[in-house]
Order: structure tokens, then C-alpha cells, then sequence
């Protein structure tokens, strides 16, 4: 079986190759291969679909009980320092390796159809498999150091895509921030890297646990040092997987096409945060105040994410929040030592995640008909509704997805989210309460954007809702771009065209179509994990458990049938008790959106403050705003001004100086020779002379 | 002839300079060619310099190489003698590589083409020479010669304010350069032998206050090349005005001149000033980093932006020069070389953008990268290779110099960890402003007036052709160092063991004068 795990290089290498040769044809042979729109999506996805088909057989070589793999060769070295990359083997690989290449695989598919009217085409697809190949890299690394470069790449990849559409504006100062965003985060896992392989000489993650543990224990490291270390690292994750205080970059990152939302934004890249903290795991659950650090960052997110995603209109900035806040449960299970359930959350919602915003895509696509190529009007959810008339599979495959997100059971976020919460109930009740409560308001919003989408007649005609939709974009940009920066012409009512097509506006429909097979055998595929892999889970047989557990934890593998010793009062109570805030939040969704017993507005004019909290995403961006980037700005003019006044003043002056005493002796001297061989002399005198003497 | 004892650095020195002397006599009336010509006389000149390395460079080996050496003018005991080992090699290699590219991009100069082409030449054998000659007063001899052709090729292809670049460059250069010649005949002249051959003063003893002046001197000169806070205002001016081709010379190559110098006679001759002075290399290396990256920041100038940026990347040059450790020196060494091929390509870029735009205030550019997709593909691709990303050159010369500056045990815990901190906020100003760039002059709606008024076409064969001749290294670093660092490995190593050793005894000297303050005794550290 070994040449299996020889080879297994290639799932990375494939797209990779794939993705240079479709860059390295659009730069030479632009016309040309920009053309071969069939060809270079084929090709491009059937690579994955290898890559996809090599990870299911390496997952099935693990589940048998492979040893874990690992392979090294040497990449950098200077004197006695090596530096090793490779790709190691594990469960946690092969689950990783299976989750990326099978999400991928399916976006890949859907693209086609998404993308089929816009001239980038091919170029998009080049951009998924460099992508595809950074993500599969970063799941294989065997040490820091390369998990750092892959994290760099797979940032890279979001921001080409995130600025995919790259003459709208939004995307542009999106795709800056999501970089710079990340970058922050980066310096923290940089120096957090450093730190450790200063303190350990290490990369590796279960060296590093094991050293780190034992200098902790002799006292040749102090714990608050070794805790500031792991925060450090921690702040990588925090970035990467949009946690409070990084998280800004993530809802705006939704201007990049809906496939990469899925992808990118949803399913992978941003659950890259939690796989680092399950890597590093052996270094962090050895020290409680780093994980209390990592527990509560994640249960705040959570909270926040979800207060937020109640507000939203945008229907993909909705469930960018959600997004956020689900990642928050996910980093809140890794910091209460919930190992596996965090990443069983991981998977679940990398599946039902995407399968959502798939789904928002195809609701989109199905806007745009009626609409036009405007994300303001296609995306808003208050010009939606009724849409399961029109987009049966869809409107089935987003109720799918919205009771899995909801944790009704059987559904597979119930299992993962429960199991996430029991072990804060028992870890931390406070925090339990936190997640408790977010089950509850995910539910509502989740199921607001189901009825407001699908249910309910369809908007999407209504003159007076445009217009105050494109009022209100108009204002946005102006708040964006500081009333002292706006162009007066810029102010028209006619709203900025951003086309994402250079085909021309087909919009005649008045009722939007069902997405074509290309986009809808996606949805329907990722229905079926969204359904049924919260199964392997269950508490009472937990086969996920059985695989993915922390190393050195020893878990027996679960016979059929329910142990006698299940304890079938803890779970109801913590399953019942979720499953119960769910339901209340949905009763409260479907009196306020879908029977219009509740006015929603009433009750925002009401609790105005808080309100207006959630709609302003709590001021963060604002705030950042105004420090971060006003303030850069402020003192980054400043010291230009200092170099151009002053450090070149005053080193001109001296070089004045030095040129009126030196054309002063040329005349005197009669020629520049002497003055050289006078300086020369006299500063070698004065050397030899000081030297002398001392 | 034996292949061995042929005179190869010679050669490659003497080639172009005397195929320039040609130049006048040329037939040539259109300016077609003298550059066919010169392009032709580069790539020979690069193919021998491969061959020669290829065949007679011994990799393992930490001492001089393909070393030549005649007698010139005996009375001044002035040699003419050259050779190369691990630190010159890639310097070497990276000059002709970088000369012959540029003299591709210089393809549409118009403007007194012969002299053009003749000072390109020129500059072609002095700027190896640089990097060749072991004799220090032939040092200072090439290394002023160099300048001149820089002087004119800025004074008269220059932009608008190009006799003021000019001049300023000529003052600051020339004026750095009086205090090699003063410190090279300060060292020929100490002690009991005069003698001006490179090794025979590495050889010598000196006393430590001695040593410590003549190194401020060295310091003063190469600050200005490297060039090093306060000594930096020159090159925004220089690179401000020069045209693509010169400005790929002076990023790529010129700046190098400084940190090899450094290198060479800092630490190699003067290793004990050099442990007194590291600190300070090492807190103007971070001021480096983060003053020009903010400074870069604020600027709307295009060239001027990528000139600070420049300066901000010499910063961890002089980390690694700084850090006593393989590791740290050998990416200083990696990031001269790897900024070469990243300022290179971005240099170009940034005049094949003004060649279309005729502007390079970034308030008026915007949108171009629907007109202009392939050069915003390469603009993005060399940006993000500045920007240090993984699996390109800058990102492991960086890393190496983190690393060894992390792992050293010269200094005091606090300092190291100051100094780390602010030179990785480096890593995150350098993308805002080099994103920030981007998004100014590519993405966005188009601008209007620039879309009427200027003709915007996108690139040439000729263009892609060079940008993609330095990505092939770039990416081919990025992917695999070790391709590279094992080139120079064994003369760091050397080079490092003797400024260690330098420290080691200073380290045990407890009743030194001079403050060593945020460093200590090795034995103190190692957790």
C-alpha cells in the first residue's frame, strides 16, 4: 500500500500543474485559450477529480488503519540549520484531503454554469486550481514552517479571487483588505513561529508540544511566556478563520464571485484556522490560559457573528456572518479540548456551508434574470421571495442546509454543534450559555433568510424597493469615501453599472428560472452530506470520534448498536434544550416573515440602539477605520514629510557644506587632484597618529 | 591552452568594455544595430560567465576561485587581480544576467542611441569588475569608474529633473566613495607591510580603535549605496528620474555594491569593529524596514513608491549582516539577491506602465487593467514576490533572516525580540502599500481622462520575455533555496565563523571600554 502514500504528492502537485499551464496559455496565447472555455474547465476539473478520487482512497487507507506517513527532503539550509518540507500522512490529513478535493470538486462543477457568460472564464478556473493546490498543500504539511507558506498562498489565491472582478470598486478595496486583514494575523503567527523555534528548535508541532511542556516544567521557560507564544500563533487562525478582532475582511470578501464564497470563504480556506489549531493542539492544550484565549475568542464570534447576521439584507453578507459565527464554535470547541467535535463541526459545515451559499448563487443567478447584473438589487433579499416557485431545487436544497445549520435533527449540524456545546457545558457553563443563546438567534436569522428568499410572494418587480435600494448604496459610498473625498458627478441617480458580463443584459424575464443541471447537481449532491454525515457522529456511536481524536488519546472504536453506559439523560437534556431554542427561533422567524403576524420593523424602532448595533456590524469597521487606516495613512504622511524636509535638508547641508568648502579650496589649490591627495593625507595621518597612540 | 588557466574573469570584465570601445565605429544610422550589437555582445558575455562558473567554480569550497593576477604598476604595488568565491559569485552572475535584460529593455531608446549603448556596455564590465577585483585601490578605481557612466546615463536620459538627480547622485556617491580610498590607504599603510591585495590585509592585525574607525569610514560609503537611513535621499531623486533600463541597473545591481562591500570588508577584514558595530547595523536595518515602508506608503509617485521600497528591503541586508549566525547571513546574502531580480522586474514594469500612461502620479491613472491585462498579470505576480509571498525568492530570504536573527546568541533576549517585532511589521506595511498600488493604477472603473488622451496597449512579446526571464529565478528560489543558498553556503559559513570568533573574544574581555550593551556572553543563551 505504500506506493499509495509515494505518490500521494500528486494531489497537491495536479492542480497546480494544472493552474500554471492554463496561466502560462493566457499570458502567451490569450486570444486562443481564452476560447477554450470546455476544454480547460474539463481538464481542469477532472484533475481535481483525480486528486478527489486519490484522497478517498488514502481516507479509506487510513480508516484501515495505515500508519501515518510522513516524507521529508531537504529545502533550505545554512550552516548547521536544515530546513525539511513534505507532506505527512494522518487521519486529520486524509479527512482534510477528502473535505477540500470533494468541495472543490463540486464548485468546480457549478462554476460552469455560474460563470458561463463572463469573459474571465478561464482565467477563474486557473485561479480554483492554484487555490485547490495551496489548500491541499497546507493539509499536508508536516511542520510550521511550510503550513506558513501554504497559509501565504491560500491568502494569495482569496485575494485574486476576492478581486476577481477587478474594475468594481467594492472588489478592488475588498480583495486589499482580506490581504492586509490576513497579514496582521500572519505577523502574529510569524513571530509566534519564531518564538517557538527559538524556545524548542523546532518546527514540528508534537516536538514543539514536547519540548515546550518540558521547559515549562523545569522552569527554564515561564508559562505566561509559553502562553504568550501560543497566543501568538493563535492570531494566525484568528485571521484566517474571521474571528473577532480580524474578522472585518470576511463579509466583504463576499464581492468575489459566489463560487469562490462557497469555496474559499465558507467550506476551506477560512476553516484553515481551526485545522492549524488542531495541528497544534499537542502545544496548546497544555497551557489553560491560551486555550481560555482561543475558547472565548471563538464563543464571542460566535455571539457577534449571528447578532450581525440578523440584520443583513445582502443575502451572501448574511451568510458571510454566519459563517463568522459558526467558525467561532468551531474555535470554542477546540478551546474547551473538544477536539474532535470541533472538527466534526468543521466538516459538517464545510458541506452544508457551501451547499448554502451555492444555493444563494443560483438564487442570484435567477435575480440577475429579472434585475440585471447589479450586485445591489440581484443580491438583496429584500427584493426576493417566493422563490420556491420558481427554483424548486434550490429553495429544497437551502431548506436543507438551513435546518442543518439550525440544528434540527437528524440533520448533520445538530450532531456536530450539540457535541460542540455539551463539552462547553461541561468545560464552562458561562460559555455554554453564550453558544446556547447563538444556537437560538441562528436559527431565526437562518430561517429569515429562508422565508424572505422563498416564501412570500416575489418583490423582485417593485419599482419603490430599488429605488430605495440604490438610495441606499449611494449613501454607503459616501460614507465609504468620507464626504470630503466624494466626486459631486458621482452623485447622480444613475447607479454605477458593474457589470460582470460584456454580454449584454438578457434581463427581459419578469420571474426567475431554475439554474442549470451544472449548478443545481452540486446543490443536490452536497444535500446528501448535509442530511446524513452528522451520522458517523452520534454520541451514542461515534465512529468520527474513533478516527479523529487527539494525538495521544487512546479511543476505542464503537461496536454496533448503543453501549449499555450511554447516558441517554445527559444527552436529552443537552440536545433537547438546543433543539428547543431552535424551534423558538424559528416560530419567532416564520411570525415575523412568513405569516407577517410581527412587524419586524416595530420592533427595530423599539430596541433602535441595539438595532443599529447589529446593522453597523457594532462600529468595528468604522472604528478600524478611523485608527487603523486614517491613522497609517496620517503618520505614513508625516514621515514622508519628515524625509523630504528634513533628512534630506539637513544631509544636503552637510554635503553643501562640505561642496562650498571643497569649490573653496579648488580655487585655492588650483585643481581637484591636491584637494583629494590633501584630504588623503591628512585623514591617513590622522588615522596612523590615533592609532599610535592608543 | 588548458581551460583551467584561462583568464576568465578577465574576460568577462575586458568583453564588453572594449566591445563598447567599438560602438563609435559602427555602421549604423537608425540605432537598429548598435543594439542588436550590444544585445549580442551581453548575452555572449552572459553565456561565457555561466560556462566559466559552471566549469571551474567548485561549489564546496569557501576560498577564492578562478583567481588572476598581473602585476600593473609596480611602484604603487597596484595588481591587476580578480577572482570570485561565494559571496561575489552570484553577484557576478546576477550583474551580467540583469545588464543583458536591461539592455533588452532598452529596445526603444531613441535618443542618442550609440553613446546609450556604449555607456551600457561600459557599465556592463566596471559593475563585475566591482564585484571581480581583490586589489583595494583597484576597488575604489572601478568603483568610481562605474559611477560615471550611471552619472550620464541619468543626466541625459533622465526624466525632467534629471540634472538634479544627476548631481545629487555624483555628491553623494562620489563624496561616500573619498572614505573608502581614505580607510583602503589607512589599512595598505598599517603595520610593518604595504600592500594593497584584499587578502593580504584580511591577513593583517589590527588594533581595535583602528579598525574601528577605518570600518565608520567603509560604513559612510556603503551606507550610501546600499543605501542606509539617513543616507537614502539620493536614490528617490535617482530612481525618480532614471529610464527603465538604468533604473534596473541601479535597483538591481548597483545597490548590491553596498551590501557586498559590507560583507567583504566590514566583516571579513575588520570582523572585531564589526562586533561593536553590529548592533547599530542592525537597529538602522529596522529603520530601514519600517521608515521607508511608510514613506513608500505616502508617496504618489509611482518610481519614487518602488524606490522606497527598495530601501525598505535592504533593511533585512542588513539584519542578516548583523546577526552572527550562517543563517542570517546567508539571507542577507539571498535577499541582495533576490531584490535584484524583484527591483529588476518591477523597475521595468513600472516604465512600461509610464510608457502608456505617460504619467506616474498615481492620482491619475485607474482601471488600466482591463486595457492592460498581461502587464497587470506581471505587475501583480512581481508585487507579491516583493511583498515576500511564499514559493517566491523574497519570501525565504526574509524568512532566513527572522530565523537566524531569532536563533542568534549575540544578543540580549529584550533587544532581539524588539528588533524582530518591528522588522516583521514590516511584513504587514509592505502589502498595503504595494496592494494599495495595485489597486490605484489597475483596479477600479476606468479613469476617463487617461482612457481618452493616451493609447493603452498592452504588452509585447519583448515585454512578457523579460519579466518572465526573472520570475523563472524568482519562482525557482522560492520553490527549491536550496538551489541557491548551497551556491554561497560554505563562504558564509567561513565568513561567519570568523565574526563569531571576533565576538567570542570580545565576549570574554569583560573589561572592554567599548559598549556592547545588547549583546552577551554566547554561553548565556540556549534553551
Amino acid at each position: 500500500m505504500d506506493s499509495l502514500y509515494q505518490y500521494a504528492w500528486l494531489i497537491p502537485v495536479l492542480p497546480l500543474a494544472g493552474a500554471m499551464l492554463l496561466g502560462l496559455g493566457l499570458i502567451a496565447y490569450n486570444k486562443t485559450v481564452s476560447n477554450l472555455r470546455k476544454l480547460s474547465s474539463t481538464f481542469i476539473v477532472s484533475l481535481t477529480g483525480a486528486g478527489m478520487f486519490y484522497s478517498f482512497a488514502i481516507l479509506w487507507s487510513q480508516i484501515q488503519g495505515h500508519p501515518t506517513y510522513t516524507r521529508f527532503f531537504e529545502w533550505a539550509s545554512a550552516g548547521d540549520f536544515h530546513l525539511s518540507m513534505g507532506y505527512t500522512i494522518d487521519h486529520l490529513t486524509a479527512l482534510m484531503l477528502v473535505i477540500v478535493t470533494t468541495v472543490a470538486f463540486l464548485v468546480m462543477i457549478y462554476t460552469d454554469g455560474y460563470m458561463a457568460h463572463d469573459p474571465g472564464y478561464v482565467r477563474f478556473y486557473a485561479y480554483l486550481s492554484l487555490f485547490s493546490s495551496s489548500m491541499l498543500g497546507l493539509v499536508i504539511s508536516p511542520n510550521l514552517v511550510q503550513i506558513y507558506v501554504f497559509w501565504e498562498l491560500v491568502g494569495m489565491c482569496s485575494y485574486l479571487l476576492i478581486g476577481y472582478w477587478y474594475d468594481r470598486k467594492a472588489a478592488a478595496d475588498a480583495c486589499q483588505k482580506a490581504f492586509v486583514t490576513n497579514r496582521v494575523g500572519d505577523f502574529g503567527l510569524l513571530l509566534g513561529i519564531l518564538a517557538l523555534y527559538w524556545a524548542t528548535k523546532s518546527f514540528e508541532f508534537d516536538v514543539i508540544g514536547d519540548r515546550l511542556t518540558e521547559l515549562v516544567e523545569t522552569g527554564a521557560l515561564s508559562g505566561a511566556l509559553a502562553a504568550l507564544f501560543a497566543v501568538l500563533v493563535f492570531l494566525g487562525p484568528v485571521a484566517k478563520s474571521a474571528q473577532f478582532p480580524l474578522h472585518v475582511w470576511l463579509p466583504d470578501a463576499m464581492e468575489g464571485p459566489t463560487p469562490i464564497s462557497a469555496l474559499i470563504h465558507a467550506a476551506t480556506m477560512v476553516a484553515a484556522g481551526v485545522f492549524l489549531i488542531a495541528r497544534m493542539f499537542p502545544v496548546f492544550e497544555e497551557i489553560p490560559t491560551a486555550m481560555d484565549v482561543i475558547a472565548w475568542t471563538g464563543a464571542f464570534t460566535a455571539f457577534m457573528g449571528a447578532t450581525i447576521a440578523i440584520t443583513q439584507n445582502d443575502i451572501k453578507k448574511g451568510l458571510a456572518y454566519s459563517t463568522m459565527s459558526q467558525l467561532g464554535y468551531m474555535v470554542m470547541g477546540m478551546g474547551v479540548g473538544a477536539f474532535t467535535a470541533g472538527l466534526f463541526h468543521l466538516m459538517t459545515h464545510a458541506y452544508f456551508k457551501a451547499m448554502l451559499f451555492l444555493g444563494s448563487g443560483s438564487v442570484i443567478h435567477g435575480m440577475e434574470e429579472v434585475v440585471g447584473h447589479d450586485p445591489t438589487l440581484a443580491q438583496d433579499m429584500r427584493l426576493m421571495g417566493g422563490l420556491r416557485k420558481y427554483m424548486p431545487i434550490t429553495a429544497i436544497t437551502f431548506l436543507i442546509g438551513t435546518l442543518a445549520i439550525s440544528g434540527i435533527p437528524p440533520f448533520a449540524g445538530f450532531w456536530s454543534k450539540d457535541e460542540i456545546l455539551a463539552a462547553t457545558f461541561a468545560a464552562k457553563p458561562a460559555m455554554w450559555l453564550v453558544g446556547w443563546l447563538t444556537a437560538g438567534i441562528t436559527a431565526f436569522y437562518m430561517f429569515r433568510m429562508y422565508f424572505s428568499t422563498f416564501e412570500g410572494s416575489f418583490r423582485g418587480k417593485n419599482e419603490e424597493i430599488k429605488r430605495q435600494l440604490r438610495a441606499e448604496q449611494l449613501q454607503r459610498m459616501g460614507l465609504a469615501f468620507g464626504p470630503g473625498a466624494m466626486n459631486p458627478r458621482e452623485l447622480t441617480t444613475e447607479p454605477p453599472t458593474d457589470d460582470h458580463s460584456a454580454a449584454p443584459d438578457h434581463h427581459h424575464s419578469d420571474t426567475p428560472h431554475e439554474s442549470p443541471l451544472t449548478m443545481t447537481f452540486p446543490l443536490m449532491m452536497l444535500a446528501l452530506p448535509s442530511v446524513l454525515i452528522g451520522l458517523v457522529g452520534t454520541p451514542f456511536a461515534n465512529y468520527f470520534e474513533a478516527f479523529i481524536h487527539p494525538p495521544g488519546e487512546v479511543v476505542e472504536v464503537p461496536t454496533l448498536g448503543i453501549p449499555a453506559d450511554f447516558d441517554w439523560a445527559e444527552f436529552l437534556t443537552m440536545g433537547g434544550s438546543s433543539v428547543g431554542i431552535a424551534l423558538i427561533g424559528i416560530t419567532l422567524a416564520s411570525l415575523m416573515y412568513l405569516s407577517r403576524k410581527i412587524d419586524p420593523s416595530a420592533i427595530a424602532q423599539k430596541i433602535q440602539p441595539l438595532y443599529q448595533l447589529s446593522l453597523n456590524k457594532w462600529y468595528i469597521d468604522d472604528i478600524y477605520d478611523v485608527v487603523f487606516v486614517q491613522g497609517s495613512r496620517r503618520l505614513a504622511k508625516q514621515v514622508l514629510e519628515v524625509d523630504i524636509r528634513i533628512v534630506d535638508g539637513l544631509v544636503n547641508l552637510a554635503g553643501f557644506v562640505t561642496l562650498v568648502t571643497g569649490e573653496g579650496l579648488k580655487y585655492l589649490e588650483n585643481g581637484r587632484a591636491q584637494f583629494y591627495a590633501l584630504i588623503v593625507f591628512g585623514a591617513v595621518l590622522g588615522l596612523v597618529l590615533i592609532s599610535g597612540i592608543t | 591552452m588548458n581551460i583551467a588557466d584561462f583568464p576568465w574573469l578577465t574576460t568577462i570584465i575586458l568583453l564588453p568594455i572594449v566591445a563598447s570601445l567599438a560602438i563609435p565605429f559602427l555602421p549604423d544610422k537608425d540605432g537598429r544595430t548598435v543594439r542588436w550589437f550590444a544585445l549580442v555582445v551581453g548575452l555572449v558575455d552572459f553565456a561565457i560567465t555561466v560556462y566559466a562558473f559552471y566549469t571551474q567554480y567548485d561549489l564546496a569550497s569557501p576560498d577564492l576561485q578562478l583567481v588572476e593576477s598581473y602585476t600593473w604598476v609596480n611602484s604603487l604595488d597596484l595588481k591587476w587581480s580578480v577572482g570570485v568565491d561565494g559571496i561575489s559569485m552570484p553577484l557576478v552572475l546576477l550583474t551580467s544576467f540583469i545588464t543583458t535584460l536591461a539592455i533588452l529593455a532598452a529596445w526603444p531608446v531613441t535618443l542618442k542611441p550609440k553613446l546609450f549603448y556604449f555607456l551600457m556596455l561600459a557599465m556592463y564590465g566596471g559593475q563585475i569588475a566591482v564585484f571581480a577585483v581583490q586589489d583595494m585601490l583597484l576597488f575604489f578605481l572601478v568603483w568610481e569608474l562605474e559611477l560615471i557612466p550611471v552619472y550620464l546615463l541619468l543626466a541625459i536620459w533622465g526624466g525632467k529633473k534629471r540634472q538634479y538627480a544627476a548631481t545629487k547622485f555624483i555628491l553623494y556617491t562620489a563624496g561616500g566613495s573619498l572614505f573608502i580610498l581614505v580607510a583602503a590607504l589607512a589599512m595598505a599603510f598599517y603595520g610593518d607591510t604595504v600592500t594593497f591585495d584584499m587578502r593580504s590585509l584580511m591577513a593583517k592585525e589590527y588594533a581595535l580603535n583602528f579598525q574601528l574607525l577605518v570600518y565608520g569610514a567603509f560604513l559612510i560609503a556603503y551606507a550610501v549605496k546600499l543605501p542606509i537611513f539617513p543616507l537614502h535621499t539620493w536614490l528617490p531623486d535617482a530612481h525618480g528620474e532614471a529610464t527603465a533600463p538604468v533604473h534596473m541597473l541601479l535597483a538591481g545591481i548597483l545597490l548590491k555594491m553596498g551590501g557586498y562591500a559590507l560583507i567583504r570588508m566590514n566583516m571579513e577584514m575588520l570582523p572585531d569593529a564589526h562586533v561593536r558595530f553590529a548592533p547599530i547595523l542592525v537597529i538602522l536595518g529596522v529603520v530601514n524596514i519600517i521608515y521607508a515602508a511608510l514613506t513608500s506608503f505616502a508617496q504618489r509617485n509611482l518610481k519614487r513608491k518602488i524606490a522606497y521600497s527598495s530601501i525598505s528591503h535592504m533593511g533585512f541586508v542588513l539584519i542578516g549582516i548583523g546577526s552572527f549566525t550562517d543563517l542570517g547571513l546567508s539571507g542577507a546574502v539571498l535577499q541582495m539577491v533576490s531584490h535584484g531580480l524583484i527591483g529588476a522586474s518591477l523597475f521595468f514594469l513600472v516604465g512600461a506602465t509610464y510608457d502608456r500612461t505617460h504619467t506616474l502620479i498615481l492620482e491619475e491613472m485607474g482601471g488600466v487593467g482591463k486595457k492592460m491585462p498581461k502587464i497587470f498579470a506581471m505587475f501583480t505576480a512581481c508585487s507579491l514576490a516583493s511583498l515576500a509571498l511564499p514559493g517566491m525568492s523574497g519570501f525565504i530570504a526574509e524568512l532566513m533572516v527572522f530565523v537566524g536573527f531569532a536563533t542568534s546568541d549575540a544578543y540580549d533576549p529584550t533587544f532581539k525580540t524588539i528588533i524582530i517585532i518591528l522588522a516583521a511589521v514590516g511584513v504587514i506595511l509592505t502589502p498595503i502599500y504595494l496592494l494599495a498600488m495595485l489597486r490605484e493604477i489597475f483596479f477600479g472603473p476606468e479613469n476617463k481622462e487617461l482612457v481618452e488622451h493616451e493609447i493603452l496597449v498592452d504588452a509585447e512579446p519583448r515585454e512578457v520575455f523579460i519579466i518572465a526571464s526573472l520570475l523563472v529565478p524568482i519562482i525557482g528560489i522560492g520553490f527549491y533555496p536550496k538551489m541557491m543558498t548551497q551556491v554561497y553556503d560554505s563562504k558564509t559559513q567561513q565568513v561567519t565563523a570568523v565574526v563569531r570568533q571576533s565576538f567570542a573574544a570580545a565576549a570574554s574581555q569583560s573589561d572592554d571600554s567599548m559598549a556592547i550593551a545588547p549583546q552577551r556572553a554566547p554561553a548565556l543563551v540556549d534553551g
